[in-house]
């Protein structure tokens, strides 16, 4: 297992979910914070750098996707992963053309899990490099004017 | 004129009665002669008759005592008594005793006729009166189920949503044990094959209980959102179709040895509808077919159609289903399989797949001689 540098947020308010898969993926080598409502959630994003979420859609209070609405709103790049206990794959859909990654249905195979949250990091690293070539390609433009 | 009513004319009095038969013919009836009381009896017994014109004056068996016998084995049957001049004392008591009506002799023809026609009247009556109280009944026996079948859908699913996040905590507890089972530094853990296996029990155990809760609310889903999301509704053809799903099945019928053979009218009918979630009904019916039918029997499909409506039937040679499970069929969690072969949400879903499509399905059986099932889907939106 690899370590990585990277952050990963786990939101659901079923505190004992939140906390044995924060185990297994602290297991594997993850950096694992977690928020157990959507408020809790977005105070976090404020305070530190996270590069994906892990987020369940049924939430007593602001459910999933409106703080899935709020993230994409305040931190574009982050990106997120819907975990859906409904069997209706709806809010999913829902949710992934707000700009969810992706979706997983409860109880989730943890080796899929796994893999799209490899997916959607490989993602937002590729994002962020090509961020960082614009950037350094406006600084050399600019600095030949 | 008169649309084939069959009479029986019985008269001791041959001539008379010969004669009355081939007037009656004359006018487009189906008449059948009896010279006494117990023939008639026995013929009614061999063919069924509509309307008897019986004389109640006779040798052996009399009138009003033929009356009552024909009364108490055919009560669809409406009888005219034929009675003597001076015997309207007769006549009376044939209503009594449950005759049509009844006419004194010499006869007139045209009025005769006219009592016929009135009898045969009454008699179609009834029949659309017993035919319209047997739909009504069927409609409402429906409804019942369709009832009963939402209200337990409703409460499974609520009891399926909250398993779902405890499943998912013991899932996550066993997966991050065998984790930690799988590091470097346990491989010398004593008994550590006996903490894997009770693992894998527990990890087996829950995607069980996951695939259950998933199933139920799918179905749920599939009845309550009014009708299925329609833009996902495309012209099928029914023919195509059945022939992939039988394609599909086909390995599992035959390591039984069980044929299965498609009967569809031509054209081809062709429904507009959801091709998955249909597939997905026709598999959970064939494959129930196959395990209900014993090695060497035979599964039949049927397509057929309408203007209104196209109709799948899937047919099987199997064990059948009895009576008292026949009604809880369509209900969750209803299975007579074995704990870990059937997790009775099959026809559960279908039926929700099935209603949500705008259509119906339904089942008859017979112990022993097999089971078939009807999906009806309207052809057109």
């Amino acid at each position: 297992m690899y370590k990585t540098s990277s952050y990963i947020m786990l939101v659901d308010d079923e505190k004992d979910f939140v906390e044995m898969l924060g185990l297994r993926l602290k297991e594997n080598g993850e950096n694992v914070i977690a928020a157990y409502n959507g408020k809790e959630c977005l105070d976090t994003l404020e305070k530190k750098q996270i590069d994906v979420i892990i987020l369940d859609v049924k939430m007593p209070g602001m459910d999933g996707i409106e703080t899935l609405q709020k993230i994409k709103a305040q931190h574009p790049l982050i990106e997120v992963i819907l975990l859906t206990g409904h069997g209706t794959i709806q809010s999913a859909v829902e949710g992934m053309k707000l700009g969810a990654f992706d979706f997983l249905l409860k109880p989730a195979d943890f080796q899929e899990l796994t893999k799209k949250l490899n997916k959607a990091r490989e993602r937002k690293k590729e994002q962020m490099e090509r961020i960082q070539k614009a950037e350094a390609a406006m600084l050399l433009r600019q600095s030949k004017l | 004129m008169a649309e084939h009513i069959n009479l029986l004319l019985v008269d001791d009095e041959n001539d008379f009665r010969q004669i009355l038969a081939k007037r009656l013919t004359r006018r487009g009836m189906y008449v059948r002669e009896a010279d006494r009381g117990e023939k008639a009896l026995q013929m009614m017994e061999e063919q069924p008759v509509d309307i008897v014109i019986l004389d109640i004056k006779m040798p052996g068996l009399d009138g009003i005592e033929c009356l009552q016998r024909i009364k108490a084995n055919h009560d669809m049957t409406e009888v005219i008594m034929l009675t003597g001049h001076a015997d309207v004392h007769g006549g009376v008591t044939g209503i009594k005793s449950g005759a049509f009506d009844y006419l004194t002799k010499p006869v007139e023809l045209e009025h005769l006729i006219r009592k016929i026609k009135q009898a045969h009247h009454k008699i179609q009556r009834i029949l659309a009166e017993k035919e319209e109280a047997a739909f009504k009944e069927r409609i409402q026996q429906q409804m019942v189920v369709a009832e009963r079948l939402v209200a337990l859908g409703t409460m499974a699913s609520g009891v399926a949503h909250e398993i779902n996040n405890p499943l998912a905590v013991i899932q996550d507890s066993a997966g991050w044990l065998h984790q930690i089972l799988e590091k470097p530094e346990m491989q010398n853990m004593p008994r550590i094959d006996d903490f894997k296996k009770g693992l894998n029990r527990i990890n087996t155990a829950v995607k069980r209980a996951g695939k259950i809760t998933q199933q139920l609310l799918q179905a749920v889903k599939t009845q309550t959102t009014e009708m299925v999301d329609p833009s996902t509704f495309v012209e099928v053809s029914l023919k195509k179709l059945t022939d992939e799903a039988i394609t599909l099945v086909e390995p599992e019928a035959s390591l039984k040895n069980i044929g299965i053979t498609l009967e569809s009218c031509e054209p081809h009918p062709i429904a507009w509808t959801d091709p998955l979630q249909l597939l997905q009904v026709l598999l959970n019916l064939l494959s129930n077919a196959i395990q209900a039918t014993d090695a060497g029997g035979r599964v039949t499909m049927i397509l057929a159609a309408s203007l209104e409506e196209a109709k799948i039937i899937v047919k099987d040679t199997g064990c059948g289903i009895s009576k008292e499970n026949i009604s809880r069929i369509f209900e969750p969690f209803f299975t007579t399989k074995e704990a870990d072969q059937g997790t009775g949400m099959g026809l559960y879903v279908s039926w929700g797949i099935i209603t949500g499509l705008g259509g119906l399905i339904s089942v008859e059986s017979e112990i022993d001689k097999g089971t078939t099932f009807t999906i009806t889907l309207p052809v057109k939106k």
